[in-house]
């Protein structure tokens, strides 16, 4: 029977007695603090074999105490689980015992506050603390506050005790097995009011800008408590909060509401005096305010011309149409006529045209209707002296945004406004305006209202009631660009070397700046060189001087200060003045001319006998025996017989030759080369000569009966044949018919006299077929000796016409033809 | 037709509940360490001593009924005992597990009540359960003690239930058969 005492243990007392055989630990179910060190005892039953002890799920190291008495010492204790931490005591196959022992912490509860909802009962409750660890039942934390069990506590997992009477002193104490917390508080009932919740809350008064709510509470006392309750107003995404207070408030008026807005409202009330906390928050009610006219129009007019014009009018914003447009109401009146019917336009029109019938002042009037009415009308008193000389001086945009300021007037009672629309526009045009209150004497207008690149006309004026006067204008730009149209109408003009280049500026809308100046550039092979700069832009042409004759292209560029444009192009070329040309052009060649006659004719002046010999050959004239004064009509001659010509056909002749043929006198029209030759006349024919030309262009083979007719005579040409021993043929074969040698003349213009000359002495006979004067004929020339006539040709012709026509342009198909053009003098 | 599908419903349901009173004890050994590797000694809780021979498919039905329903009110125990000492916090998977258990074994035994004849298969009636039966070994709080008891419920309740399986398989697949030959 072990005992050990000890101040800070405890002690147990067990018996290993026999009669007790069955396994038992020692001791059961404690409850110490984590960190304790304790000493568990397992007696092993009769006949068990002891094996080991654990501590959880750590074996521990036994020590014997008696004979089946065992026993293991644990030191600082952790935290037991849910259930404990279990020490067992076991043998070889079984748990012959065991215990469960509970580790854990004492009470950490802390906080105690005490309020009151219902101005009458307590609430007390307190924080939790570090947890003890201890989940069982009977180890569980226990509460009493002032002394009474604190069911709530024990029984369930809160944290808080009710009390009926508010005793103003309060003390709760928690106990568990291993120790005990005491919290205390003390304070006034009115000092710890908390309110429970409004309830039935409900909107008894709605209209556009205010609303009635109501509640009410669900302790009576409330109603005699002097109490500040807070509203939260959420709209939109906004949220305000008002205060009302009073004595057991239950209604308050909402003031200051939107209309046709939807509002959500909570509401948590407090005690007014000794403010403790707010109450409970009712849950969210909702309100919908109700439509109201809407806000008056800004408007504003605006005049293209001295009789048409437009008002304009900027929206409405959501907050100042209360409640959704359906449209707007334009109506005008001036001096002489009463208003008329205003003309109503659907939501979305901003503007209206205006008609002035005379130049008379009128009135506008631009109202917007909502459901619940028509707003004020903004009235616009058109005057008509708006379009006044002012001088319109230049703006300059600052990034893109027009900074304004002007002096203050005195009439400006109403304010000033600023209005600024594109410059040159008319119809409906972009116009924006700003109304500034009388204070301020400076505007800027936004950039996001402006446009780059474009000139804005940009006026102030003041305003008062019925009036409106101009005050200062400008025009510019918001930001400059580079022109988007180069100048126009580049013209060159040549004077001299020199070239005047004139051109006109862009219209205005293609400007995009104030054009500053121009800049001249003449354009060689990939790049401009700068010729000039003109920085006024008034000035619209440039000389260009001291141009040699060439090829010039020209680029004429406006510039704003952003930059220049493309520029406009223009070619010239550059000729010689007139005067040098007509030197040049005609004078040098006339010179030269003349120089190169001269030459020629120094040159034909030394070498005059080779050019006489080389162009003019002497022609021996004929051996004339007697007389022959030339008689003036034709001379009928009786030739010899020998003078018969007798013409043998040659086959071996070459008939495609040129030559002379004789055309017998009555067979002209004969095409083939046998010419029958009458040979049965005794007689010859009369020979017929002329010693005139036979017209030219007479186609006719003229016949010698004919030839009469022929009384042509083409210019005073003579000519002169000599024959040289015309034979006639040895058969009787007489001369070919007619044979008349009729050497066809052509006038020609010309000096020389065409020399033919014959050297050669026939004595054959008669022709084959062709008498070719021009042929080179040669007594050695086998078809000089096929001549078996006796034609005496002659030696020489002298005739001042071409005897042979240059050209003949119908084939010598009949060898005849040709010979007869030949002979008449055809070309 | 119905008896066999009651049957084999009240066998599927039996296995099912085979299964979780496994889980179960399973996860009371994870809570209690020292059960996993000593099994306590002791008797069984729940015996059929006093039962009848059982000598039907149906008879046995009923016998494992009454062990079932003895099984019952130790699990009902076993359930007071633990809200009792723990108080209704914890809300682990075993105290959900073990409310599972508990209805579906009473599911289990109405099924199998619904399947026999009046009378068949009982054993007599044991006197009600006292839930500190079986608990008084040294000291009736102990909670040691009391561990190891409701380790031998569990068990119990893992013999019988799989005992109910085989039995309703068995009865499950008579009935079955009849059923196939009265068709023919």
């Amino acid at each position: 029977k072990p005992q050990t005492r000890s101040a800070n243990t405890h002690v147990m007392v067990w018996s290993d007695i026999p009669e007790k055989s069955e396994s038992f630990m020692f001791p059961q179910d404690k409850v110490v603090p984590v960190g304790s060190n304790m000493t568990f005892c397992c007696i092993v039953k009769e006949k068990d074999d002891f094996k080991e002890m654990m501590y959880g799920r750590q074996e521990m190291s036994a020590t014997r105490l008696s004979r089946r008495t065992y026993a293991i010492t644990v030191t600082n204790q952790p935290a037991s689980g849910n259930t404990g931490t279990n020490v067992i005591c076991c043998s070889q196959r079984l748990t012959l015992t065991g215990a469960v022992v509970f580790v854990g912490y004492p009470p950490g509860d802390e906080g105690l506050v005490c309020e009151t909802r219902d101005l009458a009962s307590a609430e007390c409750s307190w924080k939790k603390g570090r947890d003890t660890r201890l989940r069982m039942k009977r180890s569980r934390t226990k509460y009493t506050l002032n002394g009474r069990d604190c069911l709530e506590a024990n029984e369930r997992k809160t944290w808080w005790c009710s009390s009926k009477v508010w005793e103003e002193s309060w003390t709760l104490v928690a106990r568990n097995p291993l120790g005990t917390v005491q919290l205390t508080d003390s304070a006034q009932l009115t000092d710890r009011v908390h309110l429970l919740a409004p309830v039935n809350v409900t909107a008894v008064e709605v209209e556009a800008w205010s609303a009635t709510l109501q509640w009410s509470w669900s302790v009576a006392s409330y109603k005699k408590l002097e109490m500040v309750c807070q509203l939260q107003l959420f709209a939109h995404e906004l949220s305000s909060t008002r205060n009302y207070s009073g004595p057991g408030l239950s209604s308050v008026v909402l003031e200051s509401l939107r209309p046709d807005v939807d509002y959500t409202v909570t509401l948590r009330c407090g005690s007014k005096h000794s403010f403790w906390k707010w109450g409970n928050e009712s849950a969210p009610f909702r309100i919908h305010t109700k439509m109201d006219r809407p806000d008056a129009l800004d408007v504003w007019m605006w005049m293209d011309s001295s009789n048409t014009g437009r008002v304009f009018w900027k929206p409405l914003s959501v907050r100042k149409s209360h409640g959704a447009l359906v449209g707007y109401e334009v109506s005008q009146s001036s001096a002489e006529e009463d208003g008329r019917t205003p003309v109503s336009l659907p939501p979305g029109n901003f503007s209206y045209p205006i008609i002035l019938n005379n130049s008379s002042d009128i009135t506008v009037a631009v109202a917007a209707r909502n459901p619940a009415g028509l707003s004020q009308l903004n009235v616009f008193l058109y005057i008509n002296n708006i379009n006044s000389q002012l001088s319109v001086s230049e703006l300059l945009g600052t990034n893109g945004s027009f900074v304004l300021s002007w002096q203050p007037n005195v009439n400006a009672s109403s304010g000033y406004a600023v209005e600024w629309v594109p410059t040159g526009c008319s119809g409906l045009c972009p116009v924006d305006w700003k109304k500034v209150p009388e204070s301020d004497c400076s505007f800027t207008v936004n950039s996001d209202s402006l446009v780059a690149g474009v000139r804005y006309t940009v006026s102030v004026y003041s305003l008062s009631t019925g009036a409106l006067t101009l005050l200062q204008r400008w025009q510019g730009y918001s930001q400059e660009m580079i022109p988007s149209q180069s100048v126009s109408k580049l013209s060159p003009i040549q004077t001299g070397s020199d070239v005047l280049l004139s051109w006109k500026a862009t219209a205005m809308e293609h400007q995009r700046g104030f054009i500053r100046g121009y800049t001249v550039y003449l354009a060689n092979a990939a790049h401009l060189d700068l010729i000039a700069n003109i920085s006024d832009p008034e000035v619209q042409s440039y000389r260009v001087k001291g141009l040699s004759p060439s090829f010039y292209k020209f680029v004429v560029k406006a510039y704003t200060s952003a930059g220049e444009d493309a520029g406009s192009t223009v070619d010239i070329k550059i000729e010689m003045d007139t005067a040098d040309m007509l030197f040049v052009g005609i004078l040098v060649p006339l010179g030269i001319m003349f120089c190169c006659l001269i030459l020629i004719s120094i040159c034909c002046y030394k070498k005059r006998e080779w050019v006489k010999k080389a162009f003019y050959p002497e022609i021996p004239g004929p051996k004339v025996p007697g007389d022959w004064s030339s008689p003036q009509g034709p001379l009928d001659v009786k030739p010899s017989p020998h003078s018969l010509v007798h013409i043998v056909e040659n086959p071996e002749r070459d008939f495609t030759k040129e030559g002379l043929f004789l055309v017998p006198e009555e067979e002209e029209e004969s095409e083939n080369d046998n010419i029958e030759v009458d040979t049965d006349s005794d007689e010859p024919a009369l020979l017929r000569y002329y010693n005139q030309v036979v017209g030219d262009g007479s186609h006719s083979n003229q016949v010698s009966d004919s030839s009469g007719s022929s009384t042509a005579s083409v210019g005073s040409t003579q000519t002169e044949i000599t024959y040289a021993g015309i034979q006639s043929p040895t058969s009787s074969q007489g001369a070919c018919g007619g044979g008349g040698y009729r050497p066809q003349m052509q006038s020609v213009a010309g000096p020389a006299e065409p020399q033919i000359e014959f050297e050669a002495d026939f004595q054959d006979d008669g022709l084959n077929t062709g008498y070719k004067p021009q042929c080179s004929w040669q007594l050695d020339s086998p078809e000089a000796e096929n001549f078996s006539g006796s034609l005496g040709s002659p030696t020489s012709v002298t005739s001042s016409q071409f005897l042979i026509p240059e050209s003949s342009e119908e084939k010598p198909q009949p060898s005849n033809t040709w010979f007869h053009n030949f002979l008449s003098g055809k070309s | 037709m119905e008896g066999a599908a009651d049957s084999g419903r009240a066998a599927a349901l039996a296995r099912l509940l085979h299964r979780d009173c496994t889980r179960l004890l399973q996860l009371y050994k994870e809570r209690e360490s020292f059960l996993s590797q000593h099994a306590p000694g002791g008797e069984r809780l729940v015996t059929l001593a006093l039962c009848p021979e059982a000598l039907s498919t149906g008879e046995q039905v009923g016998h494992v009924r009454s062990a079932l329903r003895r099984c019952m009110g130790l699990l009902e125990c076993l359930i007071v005992r633990e809200v009792e000492e723990m108080g209704e916090e914890l809300e682990g998977e075993y105290e959900s597990l073990r409310k599972t258990v508990r209805d579906r074994l009473g599911h289990l035994l109405h099924s199998t009540g619904a399947l026999l004849e009046e009378g068949e298969g009982g054993c007599p009636p044991s006197p009600p359960l006292q839930c500190t039966e079986g608990q008084d070994e040294v000291d009736g709080s102990d909670s040691f003690a009391a561990k190891r008891w409701t380790y031998r419920v569990l068990l119990e309740l893992i013999h019988w239930t799989d005992s109910a399986s085989q039995t309703l398989h068995l009865f499950h697949s008579e009935k079955h058969g009849q059923q196939q030959q009265q068709l023919l």
